[in-house]
């Protein structure tokens, strides 16, 4: 190579170097001060909402997608906030309850599902959900390094915190998506006409899964859940954890639900198996938006079931 | 080793400076390019390298026997040595099961059941791309094209250089042969053309085709439950995710080729701006048509024979190009639609004496190619055919989205996609030239742009499509 190639190489690395990187702080300070105000949406708002009201609340639901849809947190305590998020999993979950305040006195309702449990291929990679708050909160912070789920490259290009969710930071900073301050986190499913169709053909065809042999607890679901074991051990005092897995449309295998309720007694934990509440009315399809996820109708009836529940169980403690 | 992983990010500069201290002795920079291709291979996994040492030397061996033999049939004995066994390696390796398995289906649709025949067998990574070019160097010593090398590890750098083994471009030894045994010179043309064309392909790999590709895969999953309008839009998608996920992986491999003072040979030319299906084959996956046409078509007779004997060329050398891509009857069907069309436009060329279509051609040849994806992407025959049946019912209902993040950012990169595609076509400039018009500064500013838009929209795919075949 000729010495003005190398030096033109050279320059052009230098450069590439320093102005990517100048580039990257900018976007990322910059959408730092947006992302901070926007308050609406499951890419950032709802994760903002939650961190403002955590200590302020009497009751709080961690969890995915079916807690999200399931539980009507309204009709269980007027100051509360449902944070179940599509997608995320046990490591989410457990590094947010982690970030809770031991002194507040709280019920915390953690949906757990059994199949996720069971899952081979979990590795705890739905803490990525939590990127956004990398370098910026720190028991965050350390729950992401701890993971190891966090790419090396991020500790120089911090924009990468901002995978994925830019746009939508951006459209909810512009256009909120609803308006928080009348959002308790609950987003109900509502069935139109038009596919009530469609679901119900799903729901005639939804051929139980067989029991497999395989029923080994996935190590990092076990992991993250000894986090919040250990957490409701410093917490003991002023608040009520209690484990729930939601109902399922047609589930043929008791043995995952029966080693996970014995895992969890093990550990003193309440735990309240919901799994097959309405199997024998699989008739009403009504309940349902799909197999695994109930309407707005199945829902609020699920959630008047878990309320008398958690009233028979707090007059219990009295 | 994947382009997009961190492993290449350091293993591409590390090879490049011990490369460039090398530069005295052109063969001492072979034998640093041969060891690390074969590093880079069998990181992914070393056992197989033993498929592609065995193929180099087959190649090297019978290319120089082909040259010293006398008479053309003691040379054409020797090119079958090197035709049946590196077809032989692709057979077993590629096709085994496939075959097997339609053998038992076959008997057991007229009652003869036959006891499992299929084996245990992984196809080795690369192994229709290396085998492809070490085929066409014994070809092209018979035809007298190109002499023998007598360079050993010159040769068998060719056939493992590491930018191109796994996925193309498929390159002729006319091309690259002459550069591998001879002195390269990095100059600031090379250095701008190559880093822009990495930073593109990463851009179009990384997060164009990788977004694209959690729509469709949600999608065709759950194919029976979507309606006409969402599986039509997952097909789209698809057409320009497999376009930017291959053409990306292309450009890193030229831009990285060109850091080492290679030029390879375009693999993709604006495909989608094809007014015809012929066109279209000479845009798409150039290496590889081009070889196609000139080891099979060719060949075949190509359309030398008359009439009904270039339809049947062209249908069988697209049953067979889609046949290269994998063991699966919708990669023949793939083929087999393309082969038909191609025959139809040449017929109707003829018939009206015309060599092109006017404008609504880029309609029809995208209407031809879309459909033809669904049987490439849909994992068997009837999902495919109930996915087209589905969107030709015309019973366009609402628009399935998924996570509407997802989609928005899918639909954002498309159009920037496009957006530089178009404005390539509009500049009659290649891609792989258009790196020489910028500035330093410009170039840099570009660059800067295209990795925060990595940053901000990569996806974690851990593969490239093309890696399968």
């Amino acid at each position: 190579m000729e010495t003005k190639t190398l030096k033109q190489l050279l320059k052009l690395i230098a450069l590439i170097l320093v102005l990517s990187y100048t580039i990257d702080k900018v976007v990322f300070f910059s959408l730092n001060t947006i992302s901070d105000n926007v308050m609406s949406g499951q890419a950032i708002g709802k994760l903002n909402q939650f961190l403002k009201v955590k200590d302020t609340t009497n009751l709080l639901v961690f969890g995915n997608s079916r807690a999200n849809h399931h539980i009507v947190v309204d009709k269980l305590n007027p100051n509360a906030y449902n944070m179940g998020i599509n997608g995320i999993g046990i490591a989410y979950n457990s590094t947010l309850i982690n970030t809770l305040n031991p002194k507040k006195k709280q019920t915390v309702i953690v949906h757990i599902d059994t199949k996720n449990f069971f899952n081979d291929a979990y590795d705890g990679s739905d803490i990525r959900g939590l990127k956004t708050k990398y370098n910026r909160i720190d028991k965050i912070t350390s729950a992401l390094n701890e993971s190891g789920k966090i790419s090396s490259l991020q500790n120089i290009f911090y924009t990468m915190n901002y995978n994925g969710s830019a746009v939508g930071i951006l459209k909810n900073f512009i256009k909120p998506k609803y308006n928080h301050l009348s959002y308790n986190g609950y987003d109900p499913l509502v069935v139109s006409k038009s596919k009530t169709e469609v679901r119900d053909y799903m729901l005639k065809n939804d051929i139980a899964e067989k029991c497999t042999d395989n029923h080994k607890v996935n190590p990092t679901a076990l992991a993250y859940l000894e986090k919040i074991e250990s957490f409701t051990e410093e917490s003991k005092n002023n608040k009520t954890f209690i484990f729930v897995t939601s109902p399922i449309h047609n589930d043929a295998c008791a043995v995952d639900n029966k080693i996970l309720a014995d895992i969890l007694n093990k550990k003193n934990l309440t735990f309240w198996d919901f799994t097959n509440l309405y199997k024998t009315n699989n008739d009403d399809t009504s309940l349902w938006k799909d197999k695994t996820h109930m309407s707005n109708l199945g829902a609020e009836k699920f959630t008047t079931h878990l309320l008398k529940k958690h009233q028979a169980y707090t007059s219990s403690l009295k | 080793m994947l382009f997009n992983s961190i492993e290449y990010l350091i293993f591409l500069p590390v090879v490049f400076i011990i490369y460039w201290l090398l530069k005295s002795n052109y063969k001492n920079q072979n034998i640093l390019l041969l060891i690390s291709s074969y590093v880079s291979y069998g990181w992914w996994d070393y056992r197989f390298l033993s498929l592609i040492v065995f193929s180099s030397f087959l190649d090297y061996y019978v290319g120089q026997k082909i040259e010293s033999a006398h008479g053309d049939k003691n040379k054409k004995r020797w090119l079958l040595v090197s035709l049946c066994s590196n077809l032989g390696l692709l057979g077993v390796f590629k096709y085994y099961n496939f075959f097997a398995e339609s053998f038992a289906n076959t008997m057991s649709s007229v009652g003869w059941e036959v006891n499992a025949l299929t084996l245990n067998i992984i196809l080795p990574v690369g192994i229709s791309f290396y085998t492809f070019q070490t085929l066409s160097y014994s070809i092209d010593i018979y035809r007298k094209e190109i002499k023998a090398s007598k360079d050993i590890v010159g040769f068998f750098t060719f056939v493992s250089l590491f930018p191109q083994l796994v996925a193309g471009p498929i390159e002729r030894a006319s091309n690259l042969m002459p550069q591998i045994e001879g002195e390269r010179k990095l100059n600031a043309t090379l250095i701008k053309t190559g880093v822009f064309q990495i930073f593109i392909g990463l851009f179009r790999k990384v997060a164009i085709a990788d977004n694209l590709g959690v729509y469709v895969d949600s999608v065709y999953g759950n194919y029976e439950i979507h309606n006409g309008s969402t599986l039509l839009v997952a097909t789209v998608f698809y057409a320009f995710q497999i376009y930017f996920d291959f053409s990306g992986y292309s450009d890193i491999a030229i831009g990285s080729a060109k850091m080492f003072g290679f030029n390879f040979n375009r693999n993709f030319n604006l495909p989608y701006f094809s007014k015809t299906l012929t066109e279209f084959w000479r845009r798409w996956h150039m290496s590889l048509s081009f070889w196609l046409r000139d080891y099979l078509y060719i060949s075949l007779g190509g359309n030398r024979k008359g009439i009904a004997i270039t339809y049947r060329n062209l249908l069988l050398t697209m049953l067979l190009g889609g046949l290269w891509h994998g063991s699966s009857w919708n990669f023949v069907i793939w083929g087999g639609i393309h082969g038909l069309f191609l025959s139809l436009e040449k017929y109707t060329f003829s018939a009206l004496k015309i060599k092109t279509f006017n404008a609504f051609g880029y309609l029809y040849t995208f209407i031809v190619v879309i459909v033809a994806w669904i049987f490439f992407r849909a994992p068997d025959f009837e999902s495919a055919a109930t996915i087209v049946s589905t969107i030709f019912s015309f019973d366009f209902g609402s628009l399935f989205l998924g996570d509407i993040n997802k989609f928005v950012n899918a639909v954002l990169l498309l159009t920037i996609g496009v957006a530089i595609d178009l404005r390539l076509f509009k500049s009659k400039v290649s891609l792989e030239e258009f790196g020489v018009r910028f500035s330093t500064i410009r170039l840099t500013i570009i660059v800067s742009i295209i990795i925060l838009l990595l940053c901000l929209f990569y996806s974690t795919t851990e593969n490239f499509i093309y890696f399968q075949f």
